[in-house]
Order: structure tokens, then C-alpha cells, then sequence
């Protein structure tokens, strides 16, 4: 006699799910590796900031050695634009935490306004020739068209780098992350959140059109 | 999380489950995957062959039938459906040499299914063997299929569909889907959720057939029809794994496209027929019609993601390139080949390994031999990108069946 085996269905909906959470457990694993990574990455750094802004007070009380601390803003900020490309590649592809990374990359825009306040102090007290090349950029849902534009423009950003060395500091931060500090910096620059992308060499020089290398290298 | 990864979370949960499910049910049955019910009775059965422009297989076709080792066979009959070709005069030739050999002439066109319900109303059997007029049935075929009518409720009975052809790559390929097709339907028997009985070698019991009033004579996909109106009126179908059939297979794509496309109008016209059906009349409501649609909806949102995701990647890219050009930066950069996964990603490469070692698997145990040579890049090819080209053809079948053409030639 013919004895259907319909409760097959529920038993194998049950093995399923199972690995299907197993799975998904896997992913949450995978995913928070590389978010602790990258706040691995952010805590080092701040202990690195920290560290220069210590330096120049320590240095302000007695003398300032001008040298000393151009060198260290410089490969600090070398340092987190490297680690922002981590952790843009990790936020292209992490799916379930990725509210985790939105936080972290929060936590490094907070660390460039202080990494580009820095700085300006430096260069002030120093007076030295080096430039602060600010890119703003739009973080939240670029049309493709602002997305196209802001890969170009980070690939101009490198290509600039590599001709310039330590004679400009690159400091990319998102424009539009809900940061009141940012937002200040967007003022004082005079620079509207609907214009982005854009490029600040030092306060002279805006650019909001695609330009190549060569005509960037003029305005320094 | 955005809206795409739930979406790609779902396919991948369904693929799983449905994956899982078969393994499971090869594992609780595979001790008696192959094994047949004997008959203590030997029925008598009618061939019907309907034929349309058969030229070619006629001949083989009726030789195969009646080297059937079957000792109750009452009839053969030819329905001719107006062949253009010379069908009819081998047929009639043939009728001096087979006694049991009757032809049917039709006077005007009426379809498949016409032909074989005008030969139903003649047919003397218990059961009613269906064959293509292009397939031939094994000699055993029908020994082993007749023990599983001795269950009362037992309405139809199919078999292994084997490719006739295999030599071109193409063929290959389709021999590969028959196997797994066959494994399948027999796993699907061990739940009552057999959904098709094919045309090559199907086997009814008379009496079921007249209890749906024969074949639907407006559906595309006869078979597919029947087996539902059976499974709708409490017929079970039953699936005999080592009995075979072997069947001509399209040689190029152009056939093979306009097939398929057939048997999808068809899967739709059914799906609309018995819509009323979802979720009562036992496994017909309850898997059959839902595996269908959950299929069909699958395959056309996947289809359109993957569009969107074309289009807007061309797009991207192209914007991209005009830009490098424009400000005399590189296209490519050392960034565009980092690869960092996601876990959807490896999800989807485990998912993908284990739908490979389940067809080794279901390959090997119907006796092909995986590691030839020439099936070393069939079966990926036919996993990669056979398998893919199937939403294509649905489309084209939605199209058809709402501009309502009838394509079944």
C-alpha cells in the first residue's frame, strides 16, 4: 500500500531553518570580525591622534619642534586614509551589521575634523607649506551619476598623492553623516551639501567640477 | 540592510529547503528508489501514437511498441493528425506486418490532445499507454509499470525519460536535465507530488481517464493538464524509475527554445486553470500549484534583479570610463580588483557546491558516469548556464500565453 510521506515537509523545513541560522550565525561572525577590525584599526588611531595633540601641547610649553609634528600629522592622516579604504571595501560588503560600520565611519569623519583641525594648527603655528586637501563627499545615497563622479575623484585624490607625497595632507570626510562638527566645517567653508562632491585646497581654491591632475597641480 | 540581500535570503532559503527536502527523501527511500510493485494481473493495454509530420520515427517508434515483452496488448493505434509528410503511407504499410495495428485518420487538425481523446472513445484497454510518435519505449517498460495499478487508486503511471541523443554538446546537456528530471519526479512520487506525466511513455488507467473527460484539448501541455485534473479528482500518479523511455531531443537551440516555451504557456494555462485550487484537493493545492508559482515568481523577480543590476552597473561603468577619460585618470585601478566577499557571497558558493554534489549524486546513481571526459564541463555548463537561461524562456511564455497564440507545433 501506497503510505505518502507528506510530513517530510515540516521535518525538512525544520533542518532548514536550522542551517539557515547556522548560516546567517556564520555571516554575524564573519561580519563582526571585520567590524572589530575596523574599530581595532579606529582605536589605535585615536590613540594616535590623541597622542599628536598631546605632543604639540608638550611641545608648546617649552618649544615646538615644527619638524616633529608636520611628520606625525602627516603619517596620521596617511594612515586613516588607508584604513578608510578597508573600511569602505567592508561596508560595500557587509549585510548585517552594517549599521556597526556606519557607526565606525562616524567615529573616523569625528577623527578626520580633528586629524584636519590639527592640522591647521600646525600649519598656522609652523607656518608650514604644506596643503590640507579636504574632500567632503556624499555618503548617503549618491545618484549614480555622484557616485561615478566621487570614484574619479578619489582616484585623482591618489594620483595627486602619489605626485605630491608629504607636501599635501588628504583628508576625505563624509558630508552628509548627521555630524554637527562637519556641519560647521561645511559653513565656515561656505560649501552646500547639495554641491557635493567637492575638493578644499586649504581655503583658497573649491572644486566641484572633474578636472584632470595636471590642472589640480596649478592651484597649489 | 537594504531591500536586494532579503530577496537574495529568500532564494536561498527556498533553494536549500527544496534541496534538503529531496535529500531527505532519497535517504528515507532510497532502499526501494528503483524497485516496482508486480502485478498480479495482467492488464490489457491500448497504445495510442498521435501523429503529426513523423516520418522520420514512426517506424522505429511502432517497432519498439511491439517488441514490448507484454503479452496483453489489444491495440496499437495511429492517429494521424493530417500529416503533410509520408506518415500515413508507412503507417499503412506498416498495418499488413503488425495485426494489432490500427490507423486513425483525422480530417482536420485537431491538436494532440484531439487526436488522442477520438482514440480514447475506440480504445479497448484497461490502461491506455500514451507514447510519443519520436520516442521508444524498453522493452520492459510496461512489465515494470503495470504492478503499480494493482493500488485501485492509482490513475497514471510514468517513467524515466531517457535522451535518445547525446553525441553534440547541446544534446548532452539535455540528457543531464532528463536524468535529473526523472530522480526528481521519483522523489516527488514518494510525497504524491508527481506534476506531470509526460508524453514519450505515459500509462493511465482508462477509468481515470474518463473520469477527467480525457485530454484538455485547449492546453499546451496535455500531459502536465491531465496529471492535474487526475491529482483534482483524488488519482494518484506514481512514477516507475526503472522503466524507460528514450526520446528525441532538439539538436539546436531554435527547437529547444520554442519546446520549452511550450511547456512553460502550458505550466501557465494549468496554473490558471486549477488557480481555484491552492490550498485544497490534497497535493495538487497544496505543493504542485505552489511549487509552480513559487518557481515562476522566482525565476521572474531573479530575472529582473538581475536586469537592474546590469543596467545599473552599465551604466555606473560607463559614467565611470567617461570620466577617467575625461580627467586623464586610469580606468582600472589596483582597488577594482580587491575582492571582499560577502556572506551572501560564500552562502551562495556553498549553496551552489551543494546543488553540484547533490546532481553528481543523482547522476551516479542513475549509472552516469560523471567523471567522462566530456561530462567534466557539461554538468558545470548545465548547472551555470543552461539552468539560467530558464526565467528567458519564461518570459517569452508569458508573452505567448497572454497574447494567447498556440504554439504547441
Amino acid at each position: 500500500m501506497f503510505k505518502s510521506q507528506k510530513h517530510i515537509f515540516w521535518q525538512a523545513f525544520i533542518v532548514t531553518i536550522s542551517i539557515f541560522v547556522i548560516g546567517l550565525f556564520f555571516g554575524m561572525v564573519l561580519e563582526n570580525w571585520r567590524v572589530s577590525k575596523v574599530d581595532n584599526f579606529y582605536q589605535n588611531s585615536e590613540i594616535d591622534l590623541l597622542d599628536i595633540k598631546l605632543q604639540g601641547d608638550i611641545y608648546s610649553q617649552n618649544y615646538f619642534k615644527c619638524e616633529d609634528a608636520v611628520r606625525e600629522n602627516i603619517k596620521f592622516a596617511d594612515k586613516i586614509f588607508e584604513e578608510s579604504r578597508i573600511l569602505d571595501r567592508y561596508e560595500s560588503s557587509n549585510q548585517l551589521t552594517e549599521k556597526d560600520l556606519f557607526f565606525q565611519h562616524k567615529k573616523y569623519d569625528l577623527l578626520r575634523v580633528s586629524l584636519l583641525l590639527n592640522s591647521l594648527e600646525i600649519k598656522e603655528k609652523c607656518n608650514s607649506s604644506y596643503n590640507n586637501v579636504i574632500y567632503f563627499y556624499n555618503y548617503r545615497n549618491p545618484s549614480l551619476k555622484a557616485q561615478a563622479k566621487q570614484n574619479t575623484f578619489s582616484k585623482i585624490l591618489v594620483e595627486l598623492k602619489k605626485i605630491k607625497g608629504d607636501d599635501i595632507i588628504l583628508i576625505p570626510i563624509a558630508a552628509n553623516n548627521n555630524i554637527t562638527s562637519v556641519d560647521l566645517l561645511l559653513n565656515r567653508y561656505n560649501v552646500s551639501k547639495e554641491n557635493l562632491p567637492v575638493i578644499l585646497i586649504d581655503d583658497k581654491r573649491k572644486i566641484y567640477e572633474l578636472e584632470n591632475v595636471n590642472q589640480i597641480l596649478k592651484y597649489f | 540592510m537594504e531591500f536586494l540581500p532579503y530577496v537574495y535570503l529568500t532564494y536561498m532559503f527556498i533553494s536549500l529547503y527544496m534541496l534538503i527536502l529531496f535529500l531527505m527523501l532519497y535517504i528515507r527511500n532510497k532502499d526501494n528508489f528503483f524497485s516496482y510493485p508486480h502485478s498480479k494481473k495482467e492488464y490489457s493495454v491500448s497504445f495510442i501514437v498521435p501523429a503529426y509530420n513523423e516520418e522520420k520515427t514512426i517506424e522505429d517508434t511502432l517497432k519498439h511498441i511491439f517488441d514490448i515483452d507484454y503479452d496483453n496488448i489489444k491495440e496499437v493505434i495511429v492517429v494521424n493528425d493530417c500529416s503533410k509528410d509520408n506518415t500515413t503511407k508507412i503507417v499503412k504499410n506498416l498495418l499488413k506486418k503488425y495485426k494489432k495495428l490500427k490507423l486513425l485518420n483525422n480530417k482536420k487538425n485537431l491538436g494532440k490532445a484531439g487526436g488522442l481523446n477520438r482514440a480514447l472513445k475506440i480504445a479497448k484497454g484497461e490502461l491506455i499507454a500514451v507514447v510519443d510518435a519520436d520516442s521508444y519505449p524498453s522493452s520492459d517498460s510496461l512489465k515494470k509499470m503495470v504492478g503499480f495499478f494493482e493500488e485501485k487508486d492509482v490513475g497514471a503511471v510514468t517513467c524515466q525519460i531517457l535522451s535518445r541523443n547525446k553525441n553534440k554538446f547541446f544534446e548532452r546537456l539535455q540528457a543531464i536535465e532528463y536524468q535529473v528530471i526523472a530522480f526528481t519526479r521519483k522523489l516527488l512520487d514518494f510525497v504524491d507530488a508527481i506534476w506531470c506525466t509526460p508524453g514519450p511513455l505515459a500509462l493511465y488507467r482508462k477509468k481515470a481517464l474518463e473520469d477527467i473527460n480525457g485530454f484538455d484539448e485547449y492546453s499546451m501541455t496535455e500531459d502536465i493538464e491531465a496529471t492535474w485534473h487526475l491529482a483534482s479528482r483524488g488519482w494518484h500518479r506514481r512514477m516507475c524509475l526503472d522503466a524507460s523511455v528514450s526520446s528525441t531531443v532538439p539538436q539546436t537551440i531554435k527547437p529547444w527554445f520554442k519546446q520549452r516555451r511550450r511547456w512553460n504557456v502550458g505550466g501557465l494555462q494549468s496554473i490558471y486553470k486549477y488557480r481555484k485550487s491552492i490550498g485544497r484537493q490534497g497535493m495538487l493545492g497544496a505543493f504542485i500549484i505552489p511549487f509552480f508559482i513559487i518557481g515562476l515568481f522566482l525565476g521572474l523577480i531573479g530575472l529582473s534583479i538581475f536586469f537592474y543590476l546590469l543596467i545599473r552597473n552599465t551604466i555606473s561603468r560607463y559614467l565611470l570610463t567617461v570620466y577617467s577619460i575625461e580627467t586623464n585618470t586610469p580606468i582600472l585601478t589596483i582597488e577594482n580588483f580587491y575582492i571582499t566577499p560577502s556572506f551572501l557571497n560564500y552562502l551562495g558558493i556553498i549553496l551552489f557546491l551543494f546543488g553540484l554534489i547533490f546532481t553528481l549524486i543523482m547522476l551516479s546513481i542513475l549509472n552516469e558516469k560523471i567523471l567522462k571526459k566530456e561530462n567534466i564541463l557539461t554538468i558545470p555548463f548545465y548547472m551555470i548556464v543552461y539552468l539560467t537561461v530558464y526565467p528567458f524562456i519564461m518570459i517569452t511564455a508569458i508573452w505567448h500565453a497572454f497574447r494567447g497564440k498556440r504554439i504547441w507545433r
